[in-house]
């Protein structure tokens, strides 16, 4: 059972402000008059005052139940934190962690009953649109703002933009992610892009830079193709990755643009058969002779295995990969993995989908819960937390500090380029419908028809054209 | 207890004790179980069917039969009609035939016999989804055991699951594997419990082998064999799990049968009408195909008539 607050309400967060002005504000206001680094320890003073308010076992005893991704390693990270969270805040976290899948239909289930059996569910920033923007996550600011419930050191502030626009600011009013200053979700446990891949060794032997534009990307796949590694490889398989990750870097690198209009005005259009979006997935089918033998049924785990045990010399991935590739105990190249922002056009800079996760509230959760689930949040979205995922699981993270991280950088070279790549990288503009994975999908089977060799890209991408369409106009995103 | 408390309650067990009331209470459980877990759902994804109803809609709009003239019009839907047309025919031919040669084969009693029809019906005590897997790894393009097997004679192994050629003959391949020792248990099973005085007759007659499995064996197992394939044809056509671990309705689309087009519509992209309305359209597929296959194939052993 929680104890009242200075709001005198069970689980309910005060308000919070000093003199009418929360801490948020004030840190914000600070820097938008440009507050000098001579100022700041009067604001850190602010933060210790608001830290006396602050009692960590104020929920002790409470049972919250997270709801979150087992396909990657957040789990683990957290499973093994759980002893340290219970004596620090005496909360009790039971972790329920399925693949993808069920995840989504669970989450589903949970966020449209009566009451969600999770107190804290963790989605896909490519499901904000959908699950936030249905209604169906509490707004935090009201927490965010509260010294009582929110631990003076998790740092609000330190969250990467870029993943907070993705699965945290939510505009109601226009449906809009990335929008305002309303906060839903966190990120957490992870956020990531696309990097660039490439093995040092080969690369120096064959006296070639690593690749910074497409044409430099495909002459290194035909000079380093050999019978024991592949120029280059990519997600040739029918998976989520052979749209969002390999086509849409090419199509955005070399001047694409993936929908025009907006779904509220109902001329929400795609472009995938415009001429950026053939030649991006001629970019793949050129590749074939150069990539892995069976690269139309390379997936996730094909990829990470097949750069791991030396046999691919180039190519572009989610950043996730990185630690396992650098390290030495899951990798054969690990002294001579090299990593570099994604190539791209003349003209243009490197940038790439984000991706990630949020973590929120469910708003139909037990109200007498809300405070202990807010402080469960804070404490699994904490910089410990963060920074202990990148150094176990090599997972990418989603606060600035932990990419920042001296000790970290020397451990982990790529981190520069895996932050560099999710402040650079852009939120796939048709993640704003739900309708996204059954785009995404319908995009995946007809690009892979090609690279098996059953279609021409252009008949491909009419194909998609042709089914987005429809279903942006079954769904009236599309007049 | 008063004597009039004591007759009202001999009254209540009087009605207890008659035959009906009692069938109805014992079969009240099951009927209720049916009416929860059966009927309900038949009909709540029935109405389901003739609304729009999405994950983002939340509560679906009644569209009448929108969603069905949508499905007629959905070329991904004949695809999935077709593939699962092909599915369906293909491996109950050869869960059919490869089913009765080898309870004829066991007929024979050979020695040893009973330790390989173990092992033979092993594959159908695996779960679907476990044999999609496994199989699944064993074709491997990269490291799988049977490419490995196949390269290490010098022959170039096929592309199992890399194109859209070999795709559905691998699915058939690996459905059959599971299921021919069903269709071989149940047709060894009749063959067992056959009169042996007619093979006697056929053999007084001057029947040769062939003659004798053609017009004597043959229409004895017809209804052993009849009921294995209307049996073996509805599992098929429902058949999901199996393409889940396996293909994944891939490449390019070619293993989606319907069930898996249906899963797909329902559960990835949450459009639950349609995948409802393609459910029903599944059900009326087997319903017309399990009647004519009943209406149309000799059911009857041929010595009945």
């Amino acid at each position: 059972m929680g104890r009242k607050n200075e709001s005198g309400r069970e689980g309910e967060p005060g308000k919070g402000t000093s003199g009418g002005v929360n801490r948020r504000q004030v840190i914000k206001g600070a820097g938008a008059a440009g507050v000098t680094a001579a100022a700041l320890p009067g604001l850190m003073g602010a933060r210790q005052a608001f830290a006396a308010d602050y009692d960590p076992m104020k929920y002790a005893g409470t049972e919250i139940n997270i709801l979150m991704t087992g396909d990657e390693n957040d789990h683990r990270a957290l499973d093994d934190l759980l002893p340290e969270m219970k004596a620090e805040t005496g909360i009790d976290l039971v972790v329920s962690a399925p693949a993808l899948g069920p995840l989504i239909e669970k989450t589903l289930q949970n966020l449209k009953a009566e009451q969600s059996s999770f107190e804290l569910i963790e989605y896909l920033g490519f499901l904000t649109t959908q699950q936030v923007g249905g209604g169906y996550f509490m707004q935090l600011n009201e927490f965010i703002d509260d010294p009582a419930e929110t631990p003076p050191d998790w740092d609000f502030d330190d969250f990467i933009p870029a993943a907070m626009r993705n699965v945290g600011y939510y505009d109601m009013a226009t449906g809009t992610v990335g929008k305002g200053t309303d906060v839903y979700g966190v990120p957490g446990l992870h956020s990531g892009s696309v990097i660039y891949f490439y093995r040092k060794d080969l690369f120096e032997e064959a006296g070639l830079q690593p690749a910074s534009t497409w044409d430099e990307f495909m002459a290194a796949a035909q000079a380093l193709h050999s019978d024991d590694v592949a120029g280059c490889s990519f997600i040739g398989a029918n998976d989520f990755s052979l749209a969002t990750v390999d086509w849409y870097t090419r199509f955005i690198t070399t001047g694409g643009s993936l929908m025009s209009g907006d779904p509220n005005e109902k001329n929400f259009t795609p472009q995938i058969n415009s001429a950026e979006g053939i030649n991006a997935l001629q970019m793949l089918i050129d590749y074939l002779p150069y990539a892995p033998k069976n690269v139309t049924q390379y997936g996730f785990a094909e990829n990470v295995d097949g750069f791991s045990t030396g046999r691919i010399a180039q190519m572009i991935f989610w950043s996730t990969i990185a630690g396992p590739v650098l390290n030495e105990e899951n990798s054969l190249v690990a002294d001579v993995t090299g990593t570099a922002p994604v190539p791209a056009g003349p003209g243009h800079m490197p940038s790439a989908i984000q991706g990630g996760w949020g973590v929120g509230i469910p708003a139909n959760i037990d109200p007498a819960k809300r405070g202990a689930a807010w402080r469960a949040l804070t404490w699994v979205t904490n910089k410990r937390i963060n920074r202990y995922s990148i150094e176990a699981y090599n997972i990418d993270a989603n606060r600035t500090s932990a990419f920042k991280d001296p000790e970290l950088l020397e451990k982990f070279p790529y981190l520069e380029h895996a932050l560099s790549a999710i402040e650079n990288a852009v939120t796939i503009p048709t993640s704003r419908i739900p309708e996204f994975f059954q785009m995404n999908a319908m995009m995946n089977v007809e690009f892979n028809a090609a690279l098996i060799g059953a279609q021409d890209a252009k008949t491909a991408c009419d194909n998609v054209q042709a089914q987005w369409e429809d279903v942006l106009r079954k769904a009236g995103h599309l007049a | 207890m008063t004597p009039a408390s004591r007759e009202r309650l001999g009254t209540k067990l009087g009605k207890l004790d008659r035959p009906g009331t009692v069938v109805w209470l014992l079969l009240a459980p099951t009927l209720l179980y049916l009416a929860a877990f059966a009927i309900f759902p038949l009909f709540y994804s029935l109405r389901l069917s003739f609304t729009d109803l999405t994950a983002a809609a939340g509560t679906g709009d009644w569209v009448g039969l929108r969603n069905y003239g949508d499905l007629l019009r959905d070329p991904h839907f004949w695809n999935a009609t077709k593939n699962s047309a092909v599915m369906v025919s293909a491996s109950l031919a050869i869960q059919v035939v490869l089913g009765v040669a080898l309870a004829m084969f066991f007929n024979l009693q050979l020695r040893g016999a009973w330790l390989v029809r173990g092992i033979l019906v092993l594959p159908m005590l695996i779960t679907p989804i476990v044999v999609g897997v496994m199989w699944r790894a064993l074709l491997n393009p990269d490291w799988g055991l049977i490419n490995w097997c196949i390269a290490a004679v010098g022959l170039e192994p096929p592309n199992w699951f890399g194109s859209i050629e070999m795709a559905m003959p691998t699915l058939i391949l690996v459905e059959s594997w599971q299921w021919t020792p069903f269709v071989f248990i149940i047709v060894y099973a009749r063959l067992q419990a056959l009169p042996q005085e007619v093979f006697e007759a056929a053999i007084v007659d001057g029947a040769k082998p062939l003659a004798t499995f053609r017009f004597v064996t043959l229409p004895l197992l017809m209804p052993a064999i009849i009921f294995a394939a209307v049996f073996r044809a509805v599992d098929s056509f429902r058949s999901f799990d199996l393409i889940f671990g396996l293909s994944y309705g891939g490449p390019a689309r070619s293993t989606t049968t319907l069930s898996f087009f249906s899963f797909q519509n329902g559960f990835q992209w949450q459009n639950y009408g349609y995948a409802a309305a393609v459910s029903y359209m599944m059900l009326l597929i087997l319903a017309v195909g399990t009647i004519v296959l009943l209406r149309f194939v000799q059911i009857r052993p041929g010595y009945a008539k």
